[in-house]
């Protein structure tokens, strides 16, 4: 039967055929014999069905892609030591399960924000590794790593603070030529905009000690009158281990902080109750309480039959992207 | 003893039907997936199918998130074909928030998706044959092949299996430079690996016997419980969605809709073999056509908070397990109000009482494999 370019086709059924006995085993295993002869040879090339295809792992490592995606690390310049990261809290937004965490450094003699960022933590443990915070950095400050090797005991361990996801941006250059390739011009001039605003050693790798100390000794001459603080404001992230008292006590600490932020800054993250059950919901995700089911239902008719009307007309253009900083914090109206 | 005597014993022997649980974990449940069995000896009487085991809440996390954050979840569903979910997913939001997509990425969207149409059906038939008892050799041929998809997948989107590669409006990042070349070799050895299986378990004596004239769905009933994909069609209906309804770029490719005349396992497993062949046939015609990369914003970011306006959108496609839906309503904000996944493995599950009665226990395996179901679907 013919259909719009193409047929309809009845499958042609096999028939039982009166074999000698055992022919069917044999031709089974001629097809197997093909392969088992095969199997003596190495073979990766996507035209050929024989060979084998597996590697010894981990003597033998596969050649990842470019664009492989495991988990998010954040990047710094060697060169000058600055972090990448603005703390613009994008990437905290977009994030599905919301496992990232942060806050803006501030000027300790102004007590402005500054473009840097104090503490930073992600739960590796339930990052659903994504990309999309990778995707939408602004200032390409975090990236997805290639390391998969991730397995430990140390279920704390698995939340990582900022001296454990950073990495200098050659590391990246190694992992991912064409891709830092793409974005490297744009990102480092963003960076020299940044490095502009941050005072003292704000925004500084935490694990580049020297550089932070030449840092401190070049302002120390230039401009003996300002003592730089020598570490971030926050309390410093411990390495590795965090009971999980100390893991809620810390995010919640974070929250805290941002929820304290000036009204102009970008809003806190989605309530934790969403993730691991047992925070309590944020008051600005909990709907009106009154009857949900009636009340939803009631919205589903009123939302279908406003559509319906709409149909006729065509359909309006895509609405402009809401301003960012709006983005999560939106009811829905009435 | 005299012979006689036997004959009055089985007559005076009190026998009744007898209850049994197969799964939820079980071997051959695919997932964790219970079937409350009623027995009379070796022959089913009836057949409850439980699910509920591997629910997540997955409509009412969606509820809770933006548009796009819900695009990683959708990977969850079928987690053997996440391209599928994303090109359904992304239509539905397209078509709510009026989003036009480029040519370029519907091209490469559509080859994704006929790729995971391969890469299902030759792990869903290797598993079936694994369920008839013919241990793991087909279903290693159909890994090493489904291995080499998803090398390419990998390739292109950063992950195997979860690939959250779709966005609103095209594709997360155009195909990487080598991904062509690497196709072409791919399709090389395609017809090669379906041959082969053709060869060695179209007339396989083991088969036949284990899938001819078993698990039988006729078409009335078929289409009475909405079951869609192979099993429709290995009922003899010639629906699929591509056809039916073509969306994105589907009707500018020649390919055939292949159906079965029985109904039974047996169609169903010839059904995909069809389907496969007809996938490549696909993607070579994808690779023809392919627009050039210029011009084609393929990943526009602007698209990160996507309000669409109030209103209500349903996309389906054709995956390879049957029609999958997604019904969104939007009241106006940045999160979908409703979000309703309709998932083919659900509805293609729900008349495996139907199939099963009457057949042996022994055929109970066989004849789930043959709708070849995910639980991350059938539960949410
Ligand atoms: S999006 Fe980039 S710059 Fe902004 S907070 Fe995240 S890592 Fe930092
Ligand atoms: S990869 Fe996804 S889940 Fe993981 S931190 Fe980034 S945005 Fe969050």
């Amino acid at each position: 039967m013919a259909i719009e370019r193409g047929n309809v086709i009845i499958v042609e059924r096999g028939r039982r055929k009166e074999r000698l006995p055992g022919s069917g085993l044999l031709e089974g295993m001629a097809v197997v014999w093909r392969h088992w002869q095969g199997s003596f040879r190495k073979n990766r090339s996507f035209s050929q069905i024989h060979g084998t295809f597996t590697l010894e792992y981990p003597e033998e490592r596969p050649k990842l892609p470019e664009a492989y995606r495991n988990m998010p690390i954040l990047l710094y310049d060697e060169e000058t030591g600055h972090e990448l990261c603005t703390s613009c809290f994008q990437c905290q937004r977009i994030c599905p399960p919301q496992v990232i965490h942060m806050t803006q450094a501030k000027d300790p003699a102004t007590g402005k924000p500054v473009p840097a960022v104090a503490e930073f933590v992600i739960e590796y443990d339930a990052c659903m590794s994504c990309g999309f915070c990778a995707e939408v950095c602004p200032f390409d400050a975090i990236k997805m790593d290639h390391e998969f090797e991730l397995s430990t005991a140390d279920h704390g361990s698995l939340t990582v603070a900022k001296e454990q996801l950073n990495r200098p941006i050659g590391y990246y250059e190694r992992i991912a030529p064409t891709m830092w390739a793409e974005v490297r011009e744009q990102a480092l001039k963003k960076l020299q905009g940044n490095i502009k605003r941050r005072p003292g050693v704000l925004g500084m790798a935490p694990n580049l000690a020297e550089k932070i100390a030449a840092r401190l000794r070049e302002l120390a001459t230039t401009a003996p009158v300002e003592a730089a603080p020598t570490t971030p404001p926050g309390p410093s992230a411990p390495a590795g281990r965090l009971s999980p008292e100390e893991k809620a006590a810390r995010l919640a600490a974070i929250r805290a902080r941002n929820d304290a932020a000036p009204a102009d800054a970008p809003p806190p993250p989605a309530p934790a109750g969403a993730r691991d059950g047992h925070g309590e919901p944020a008051p600005s995700d909990v709907p009106p309480a009154v009857n949900p089911a009636d009340a939803k239902a009631a919205r589903l008719a009123a939302i279908r039959a406003r559509n319906a009307a709409r149909a006729q007309e065509q359909a309006p253009p895509e609405p402009p992207a809401p301003p960012a900083s709006r983005a999560r914090t939106d009811e829905p109206e009435g | 003893m005299p012979s006689g005597c036997c004959a009055l014993c089985i007559e005076m022997l009190k026998t009744e039907e007898l209850q049994i649980n197969i799964g939820p974990q079980h071997p051959s449940t695919h997932g964790v997936f219970r079937m409350i069995v009623t027995v009379d000896g070796e022959t089913i009487t009836d057949l409850k199918p439980v699910f509920g085991y591997l629910h997540r809440n997955h409509e009412q996390i969606a509820e809770q998130n933006t548009y796009l954050q819900n695009m990683p979840y959708t990977d969850r569903l079928d987690y053997f074909n996440s391209m599928a979910n994303n090109h359904a997913y992304a239509m539905a939001v397209e078509r709510l928030a009026g989003i036009e997509v480029p040519e370029r990425a519907e091209y490469i969207r559509v080859l994704m998706v006929e790729l995971t149409r391969i890469l299902n059906h030759a792990g869903a038939l290797g598993f079936l044959i694994n369920d008839m008892g013919m241990w793991q050799t087909q279903l290693a041929f159909g890994m090493r092949e489904r291995e080499k998809i998803l090398d390419l997948f990998e390739a292109a989107s950063g992950a195997r299996l979860m690939c959250n590669y779709f966005r609103f409006g095209g594709v997360a990042r155009d195909l990487p430079p080598d991904f062509v070349p690497k196709l072409k070799e791919l399709l090389v050895a395609m017809p090669a690996f379906v041959d082969e299986l053709e060869r060695l378990l179209r007339e396989n004596e083991i088969l036949m016997q284990r899938a001819e004239g078993i698990g039988i769905l006729p078409r009335d009933l078929a289409l009475a419980y909405s079951v869609t994909g192979p099993v429709l069609r290995g009922s003899g209906v010639p629906y699929d969605v591509r056809k039916a309804e073509p969306y994105s770029v589907y009707d500018r490719f020649n390919f055939d809709v292949p159906v079965g005349s029985v109904g039974d396992v047996y169609d169903r497993f010839l059904v995909r073999i069809e389907e496969m062949r007809q996938s490549k046939r696909i993607i070579e015609q994808i690779i023809e056509q392919l627009p050039d990369a210029q011009g084609g914003h393929i990943n526009p970011k602007a698209r990160q908070n996507v309000r669409p306006p109030v209103g209500d959108a349903y996309a389906r496609i054709e995956s390879p397990k049957g029609e999958l839906g997604f019904y969104l309503v939007s009241d106006g904000s940045t999160r979908p109000y409703r979000y309703k996944v309709r998932a083919p493995s659900f509805i293609n599950l729900t008349p495996l009482g139907d199939m099963c009665r009457g057949y042996k226990v022994a055929d109970v395996v066989v004849i789930l494999g043959s709708i070849d179901i995910v639980m991350g679907e059938v539960d949410r």
